[in-house]
């Protein structure tokens, strides 16, 4: 397949669902944005914090995993419009902070998942790690989504 | 090689190939297909699009109050420049210029397309 189809394939999907594709992007962003926030309380609630949540043991870290995949695959199809068609540009402030952080985005996500099975690691490594990448991706949300729903429109 | 180094140097690579990626655009729609003849790009373009003509011509192009439907049109790159230059009934002209405005017909001529 051609690679220029490969992108006009993608476009049709997308659009099958949301008005267009920005708006996908913006609308994906946003879950994993969400996702996220219910990782970070997860992983909180773990780390013997938040002790006000029903949730304990076990189902706090299903959650916490299930929430952490769901919200990496909201990623891919945004991850696949940034950088394999729009790629990295720098014509504003705003676009050169989003496309200079996403670069960094899936670079922070493996090394916090090798963090995270590597258990001969200090205490505070994964803590930061997760930090870290929940940082990264309300910065990414903060410079797209946001950016979007503000100054283009706030719609699917 | 001490065992905390392995996240940071699969970061550092995953950042890299990452970069690497992001430079080569290699799914960018090519010319002629995705209209690029007016030198616009059309994934800004949309985002310019939504911005500055869909609350007339609709989110899309799918037409609007008071722009009509720009979607299967059949609208070429001079008609659409043309348009956009001189303005059009209620529409005023130059609402968007310069890499805006070729962005813009960019995407427009692709909507257009039947």
């Amino acid at each position: 397949m051609p690679l220029a189809d490969v992108s006009e394939t993608y476009a049709d999907l997308v659009t099958a669902v949301f008005s267009s594709t920005i708006a996908a992007k913006a609308w994906l962003a946003t879950a994993a944005i969400v996702l996220a926030f219910v990782q970070v309380t997860t992983a909180a609630r773990m780390w013997g914090r938040l002790r006000f949540l029903p949730m304990r043991g076990p189902i706090v870290a299903r959650v916490h995993r299930w929430s952490g995949r769901i919200a990496f695959l909201c990623t891919l199809p945004v991850f696949f419009h940034c950088v394999t068609i729009l790629g990295f540009r720098t014509p504003d402030t705003r676009v050169a902070v989003h496309s200079l952080v996403g670069t960094f985005f899936y670079g922070v996500f493996a090394a916090k998942v090798l963090i995270v099975r590597d258990r001969l690691l200090p205490g505070w490594a994964l803590p930061v790690a997760g930090a870290t990448l929940a940082s990264t991706l309300g910065l990414l949300w903060l410079t797209s989504s946001l950016w979007y729903f503000t100054n283009v429109r706030f719609g699917f | 090689m001490r065992r905390g180094w392995r996240p940071i140097l699969v970061g550092g690579a995953v950042v890299a190939g990452t970069f690497a990626l992001a430079q080569a655009q290699i799914f960018e729609p090519s010319v002629p297909a995705a209209g690029t003849v007016s030198g616009g790009d059309v994934y800004v373009g949309e985002t310019v699009f939504e911005r500055e003509c869909a609350s007339c011509h609709g989110t899309g192009g799918v037409g609007g109050s008071p722009g009509p439907r720009l979607v299967d049109s059949g609208l070429d790159t001079r008609e659409i420049t043309a348009t956009i230059e001189q303005g059009a009934g209620v529409m005023p002209p130059g609402l968007v210029t310069g890499k805006d405005e070729a962005d813009v017909v960019a995407y427009v001529v692709k909507i257009a397309s039947p």
